[in-house]
């Protein structure tokens, strides 16, 4: 046994095209220009973690060999502070060393539909710039998100959500390479919990073998480690009229996990539409609806707190009348 | 030089020195000559309220001056103190002042200081004072409908002073400028009446202050000296006027008069509504809306640079939470804003919390706020749940000890031991198994030697027993 260990995502995360074991019909395509040594603009499509990531980092892999790091650059359109930075970046790397047998490197850009359709525009100008020795990946959950032109200059990828038994499967073999012992029906939990997203499946796992054998109930723990205890607890003081606990608690979760007014919102939004709460439709209709105002008010630049804190107080407001009203 | 405050200086001698509130001087002066002629009105006090500098502290000086009336005074929150309401008390029972006066008034400046939490005290023993009182009994106050101001309000009688009209407030600041021999521009005398919105005692101070700064009173300096001028508000007295403002010129005012900058602001009222208006689940609401509303507004102004953008950011901010309310709430306990604590507190948490998650992102390829959202808190759980584990996580992953600090918590020595203990045995680990070498070769070496000497034996017999056969 290492002494070190990994993140069990980034472990088994799979090297080369031949290893990726879903998504047959793209690994062909993929392995052909690879081939050839021929690359396109591309636009990799899907929800998160069915190996978007993965495909553009293996097909580097395969295209550039071992060392294919230095040939690639990687950025995050969410955390790069706007088009000039990420324009000045892929400039420098414009001009780095190209590979021996390659003529082109790779420029891999994640959570590209959540840039303003502005910066695309500049975005579209920067990827016709230096096509002569960069190529572009472009990676998205919602390609209707990506402008025309971006679209048009990309081959489009569309990766599906991987089936059950594939899941399953991985999991059990990073069990098994791991000395880990595991129940199939906890593993198939792990599958329900994550939603055919891989990635966060392999992070469920791991937090559950932390704790011994991957058991049903050591998934429920591990489960835990996300905030959705919390976030339920603030949804249920809310909604029982405890504005000032439920806000307290509130500013604890974002202050402690340093999380974006975003993510809470879409984290409420995600349990009180799901089966946690059993709210009455007509109350759920009407928190939907402040639920898209409060996040239109987000995206306008507000302060997170403050709208979060009078969706609260709606829940305030509306809760202890409809679940007075439902007992 | 200031010699003298020129609201003293031309303060009024008599009534009919009063500027305006005619309405006033015919409801007030014959009270007063009610109680002069020996028999005492039905009500034996009045409140007079009113917007500030409009002339009701005036009025009754006019009054005490020219009816030879001894003024005893007392600001209305000095009613907790015991002493001081036996003072009033007993000047108020006693009848006959020594000469020159011929009676005695009594002023309550400020009522609705008294706050509705706390000084119920004082609400009791002006009360208990206006019932046993000899002399007339005068009250003042900006806002006089507080919930808890109404036993004052029905033992009183009510006089109100209006915003004086504009042409009054410009022949009275021209006669003053006459009689300073000061210069002055009638613009520059409409500009501040205008600024100061029927408040006359600012409108002279703000004219004595140009005046004294400049030797003459022009547009041009008017501005310049009084743009800055405001009185600034502390962030108390600022959610004081925001939260009981009846007007939304006052809650604007409340909210443009502090010296705290954009963002502090927002914090101090953001801080204060939940507080303010969390008895009631529809009023914090609205009072939330309101500033969820007006921080949209900001966010505009920011990100588009858009500064014209400003007063509707401030009418959001001020009049909107203000009438928010829909009932009335008692002062509550407001605090200082605790985000800007906190964010100061937790400024080297963050820092780690940010590097944390940068260093994780570029590990994992992931955006920053996956790392924060999803895997700073997988590590945290495996921390807690198996801190041997995360050790060799801690080691794998290249986490410094401040990373390992943040995520183990209080299983962090548990953790660094851990590490400590890992990163030892690979060298330990080493020297035993170069022992466990060194036997095996020691093995091998005694049986091979072993063997050697059997062979050497045997050959050595062979050659004795062929050298005995010959």
């Amino acid at each position: 046994m290492s002494a070190e260990e990994l993140l069990w995502a980034e472990k088994y995360r799979p090297k080369s095209l031949d290893e990726i074991v879903d998504q047959e019909d793209i690994v062909r395509r993929l392995k052909k220009f690879v081939e050839e040594k021929n690359v396109p603009h591309m636009l990799f499509a899907g929800p998160p973690g069915t190996g978007k990531t993965t495909a553009a980092l293996a097909l580097a892999h395969d295209l550039y060999g071992e060392r294919y790091r230095q040939y690639i650059l990687e950025l995050n359109a969410s955390d790069e502070r706007g088009i000039d930075v990420i324009r000045t970046k892929v400039k420098e790397f414009a001009r780095s060393k190209t590979p021996p047998d390659v003529p082109f490197k790779l420029v891999i850009l994640d959570e590209a539909d959540n840039m303003t359709a502005d910066a695309q525009q500049a975005l579209r100008r920067l990827m016709e710039m230096y096509s002569a020795t960069t190529r572009f990946i472009l990676l998205a959950n919602f390609p209707s998100k990506i402008i025309e032109p971006v679209q048009s200059r990309c081959v489009y990828f569309r990766f599906r959500p991987l089936p059950k038994e594939k899941v399953v499967e991985r999991l059990e073999y990073i069990c098994k390479k791991e000395g880990v012992e595991c129940e199939r029906e906890a593993l198939e939990e792990i599958y329900n919990l994550s939603e055919g997203d891989m990635r966060r499946a392999v992070n469920i796992l791991q937090a559950a073998a932390a704790l011994g054998k991957v058991t049903k109930d050591a998934v429920y723990k591990a489960i835990g480690y996300v905030h959705p205890s919390k976030v339920k607890e603030i949804l249920d003081l809310a909604l029982n009229g405890d504005f000032t606990k439920a806000s307290k608690l509130l500013r604890e979760v974002m202050i402690e996990y340093g999380l974006s007014g975003l993510d809470v919102l879409k984290m409420f939004q995600k349990e009180l539409m799901g089966g946690s709460f059993e709210l009455p439709e007509e109350l759920k209709v009407l928190l939907a609806d402040y639920a898209g105002e409060v996040q239109f008010r987000l995206a306008e630049g507000a302060d997170d707190e403050i709208q979060l804190q009078a969706f609260l107080a709606k829940l305030a407001l509306l809760g202890p009348r409809f679940r007075g009203a439902s007992r | 030089m200031r010699a003298v405050p020129w609201i003293i200086k031309y303060r009024p001698r008599s009534v009919e020195d009063v500027v305006d509130q005619e309405k006033a001087k015919e409801v007030l002066v014959p009270w007063i000559k009610k109680w002069l002629s020996g028999t005492p009105p039905e009500k034996k006090a009045a409140l007079l309220w009113g917007p500030p500098g409009v002339g009701k502290t005036s009025l009754v000086e006019a009054i005490c001056n020219e009816y030879k009336l001894e003024k005893i005074e007392m600001n209305a929150s000095d009613f907790r103190r015991k002493n001081d309401i036996e003072r009033i008390a007993l000047a108020a029972a006693t009848k006959k002042p020594l000469p020159p006066w011929k009676g005695r008034l009594i002023l309550l400046d400020e009522v609705d200081g008294l706050s509705p939490r706390g000084d119920e005290g004082a609400v009791a023993a002006i009360l208990e004072l206006i019932k046993k009182t000899k002399n007339p009994v005068v009250m003042t106050a900006n806002d006089p409908w507080g919930q808890h101001l109404r036993p004052l309000r029905e033992a009183a009688l009510l006089v109100e002073f209006k915003r004086i009209p504009k042409t009054k407030a410009r022949s009275f600041l021209l006669k003053i400028c006459e009689e300073e021999g000061v210069h002055c521009e009638k613009e520059a005398i409409d500009y501040i009446i205008e600024k100061n919105k029927g408040d006359l005692r600012a409108s002279i101070n703000d004219l004595q202050a140009v005046a004294e700064a400049f030797g003459k009173v022009t547009l041009d300096l008017a501005k310049a000296l009084l743009a800055e001028r405001d009185r600034v508000l502390t962030p108390w007295e600022m959610l004081q006027q925001l939260f009981y403002a009846k007007y939304a010129w006052q809650a604007r005012k409340a909210v443009t008069s502090t010296d705290l900058d954009y963002d502090t602001l927002f914090l101090w009222i953001a801080e204060n509504v939940p507080k303010q208006y969390g008895d009631d689940p529809y009023d914090l609401w609205r009072g939330l809306e309101a500033l969820s509303r007006a921080s949209v507004i900001y966010g505009r102004i920011k990100r588009k640079m858009n500064w014209s953008l400003l007063p509707y950011y401030f009418n959001a901010l001020g009049p909107g939470v203000a009438l928010a309310k829909t009932k009335y709430h008692k002062r509550a306990r407001w605090s200082y804003p605790e985000r800007i604590t906190l964010l100061a507190k937790t400024k080297e948490v963050r820092k780690i919390r940010e590097e944390l998650a940068a260093h994780l992102a570029r590990l994992s390829h992931v955006s920053k706020s996956y790392a924060k959202g999803e895997l700073i808190p997988l590590l945290s759980f495996i921390a807690q749940a198996n801190p041997r584990y995360f050790a060799r996580l801690a080691l794998g992953l290249r986490l410094n000890d401040s990373m390992v600090k943040y995520l183990a918590k209080k299983n962090y020595a548990k953790v660094k031991s851990f590490i400590e203990e890992l990163s030892v045995r690979p060298a330990e680990e080493g020297k035993k198994e170069a022992q466990e070498i060194l036997e095996e070769l020691k093995e091998e070496y005694q049986k091979k030697t072993k063997e050697k000497s059997n062979k050497g034996r045997e050959a050595g017999e062979g050659l004795l027993k062929w050298l005995k056969k010959k």
